[in-house]
């Protein structure tokens, strides 16, 4: 089932010269019910402009976007965004701020339990109180993640939300995100410029190529699950991906 | 991390504190110096009660307060040296302060009152202000109270404007387009410019006195606001969009805490110029007030008087601050400490 329609989307932004800059070009693509999409491509590209869109932070000068038909002129709580540095309220702790939105939403009389059980399914147990700061980064980031997530969105947009954190963490986030995914049946689009995430993750991954920013191919992953960042099927569809990214680099 | 977890809330709470206060209060403890602060005292009353004075000085309430300092510090160092909390820390930290404020009191004393080196009027002990404290008490517990009255009033007037203006200004463009050029010209008048014909205008001078004060803090206040707001990242207010929050959710969740910390810098700025407001406003229109007696006091030639509201503003204040401050340190919690 079609949810998301992306479909002749060009974002066009002036430099400080004047000068016309396709930030996007020709953009199309649909999101099926359920899928995770890894959105990859060098810096540049337009991935996060391109998820800014979906999110409807902006909106394009040409094309449209659609959800169910309907098109996507505003954020809406139906399509979480987690942040790069998640942005988590500093001045809320982790529980305020994984509550914030269900509060805003619900008022006073929101779901608690809901906030308490994601406070355990991402492993928060003993930090409610304390504020974002006093947490390491990848906490941080299962927090703001609880914090999309927890409204039941119908879409998840994520932006480079492992971009920042070590290895180790990187990994241990990446794992959560799926369970999560797999639990909620979200559809989730995850923007990233690491290849074995986008791997590890994605049901298909979009490849796209910076300047102008272009969608060069949009392959479905043959991996099942769960999957094993070392097997050697992982390492081939991987080389195949990295083939592709390298195409214009080899061209230079 | 999970140390800290395993203690319990109220010990950590203990833990934090007693961390806190050895990073504020780092000079260590020395036995030494705890004495020697007690010898500095003892020798300020026996200087007091063996020198010849050479100007008529009642000296009760001085001993009074030299017996208390005595007995404040005799507890406080009892209490260091038998346990290791923060009081110890504390102590430990102030003795060298208290030896010096010892020596001090021994100084003054003799170069007023005693070998009269710097003369009355215009100079007088530490004893006497206290003792004119004490002669005076009524009327200066009166004028304390209603000078406080008058500040609490206008400062709290002052910073409500200069906060809801800042928001305004700081979030709303048009808004900000309309008024921030009045802001600009109208703020940047020193307060005490308008005195002359806010006493005029307002129809009891108790009015005058709140504008006058009040126009003095809701400038910086505002002004500060609007930087606040404006230094707030975009990331909050997108996250908040998409988290579903309202204009007026957006207003109080993100925008107020946010410029919170300008806020504050700008209390702080305001405070001074508040204060100054205050002293000024009450010399010229009040029949009441720190300010007043001052004015009152110098009518009549008694310089004891004037120094005797001067200690008290200075306590006064001092408890304003401090009052402030911890205000602060609770709203702004949330902020990583620097040190």
């Amino acid at each position: 089932m079609v949810q998301l329609t992306v479909q002749n989307v060009n974002r066009v932004l002036h430099d400080n010269a004047g000068q016309r800059i396709n930030v996007l070009e020709d953009i199309n693509f649909n999101v099926n019910s359920g899928e995770f999409i890894s959105i990859i491509g060098p810096s540049g590209c337009g991935k996060t402009t391109l998820l800014r869109l979906i999110s409807g932070l902006d909106q394009p000068e040409e094309g449209q976007l659609t959800v169910d038909g309907k098109p996507i002129t505003h954020p809406d709580v139906s399509r979480g965004y987690v942040f790069q540095h998640g942005s988590l309220f500093p001045w809320e702790t982790i529980k305020e701020n994984i509550s914030s939105g269900l509060k805003a939403v619900y008022g006073r009389h929101y779901d608690k339990k809901l906030v308490d059980h994601y406070i355990d399914l991402m492993g928060l147990k003993g930090f409610e109180s304390a504020y974002p700061h006093q947490v390491s980064g990848g906490m941080a980031q299962r927090a703001a993640l609880a914090r999309s997530i927890v409204l039941r969105p119908e879409l998840l947009l994520l932006d480079e939300p492992m971009g920042a954190l070590d290895a180790f963490t990187r990994a241990d986030v990446q794992n959560v995100i799926q369970r999560v995914w797999k639990q909620t049946r979200t559809t989730m689009i995850l923007v990233t410029h690491d290849i074995d995430e986008a791997i590890y993750l994605g049901t298909r991954i979009i490849v796209m190529t910076p300047r102008p920013g272009r969608i060069k191919e949009i392959v479905t992953n043959p991996l099942t699950f769960p999957r094993d960042r070392t097997s050697d099927d992982f390492l081939k569809f991987r080389r195949t991906i990295q083939d592709k990214l390298n195409f214009g680099v080899t061209e230079n | 991390m999970l140390e800290t977890v395993t203690l319990s809330k109220k010990q950590r709470i203990k833990a934090v504190k007693q961390d806190k206060a050895e990073t504020k209060y780092w000079k260590p403890w020395r036995t030494t110096w705890n004495i020697l602060s007690l010898v500095a005292l003892m020798a300020a009353y026996a200087e007091n009660q063996f020198v010849p004075a050479q100007e008529l000085v009642n000296n009760g309430a001085y001993k009074w307060f030299l017996i208390a300092y005595f007995i404040y510090l005799v507890v406080v160092y009892a209490v260091g040296s038998v346990i290791h909390g923060r009081i110890r820390v504390y102590s430990g930290h102030f003795a060298q302060l208290n030896t010096i404020l010892g020596l001090l009191l021994v100084v003054q004393d003799l170069i007023t009152e005693k070998f009269a080196i710097i003369k009355l009027p215009f100079f007088v002990s530490f004893a006497q202000i206290l003792d004119q404290i004490k002669t005076d008490q009524k009327l200066l517990i009166a004028s304390t109270w209603s000078s406080l009255g008058l500040w609490l009033i206008s400062f709290v007037i002052g910073t409500l404007i200069g906060v809801i203006l800042g928001l305004f200004m700081g979030r709303y463009r048009q808004f900000n387009y309309w008024s921030f050029p009045f802001l600009k010209v109208i703020g940047i008048i020193p307060a005490a410019a308008w005195m002359p014909l806010t006493m005029v205008i307002f129809p009891t001078s108790y009015l005058a006195e709140i504008f006058l004060i009040a126009f003095a803090v809701w400038f910086p206040v505002a002004f500060m606001t609007i930087g606040g707001v404006q230094s707030i990242s975009t990331d909050y207010f997108e996250s908040a969009k998409t988290l579903g929050f309202s204009e007026f959710q957006i207003l109080r969740k993100v925008v107020i805490p946010g410029a919170l910390p300008n806020i504050f810098i700008g209390i702080f700025t305001a405070m001074g110029l508040s204060f100054t407001m205050l002293v000024i406003s009450e010399m010229i229109g009040a029949k009441v007030g720190l300010g007043w007696y001052i004015n009152w006091a110098k009518g009549v030639g008694n310089y004891t008087q004037v120094y005797a509201a001067i200690v008290i503003m200075a306590v006064l204040f001092s408890v304003i601050f401090s009052f402030l401050n911890k205000l602060q340190e609770y709203a702004l919690r949330w902020r990583k400490r620097s040190n």
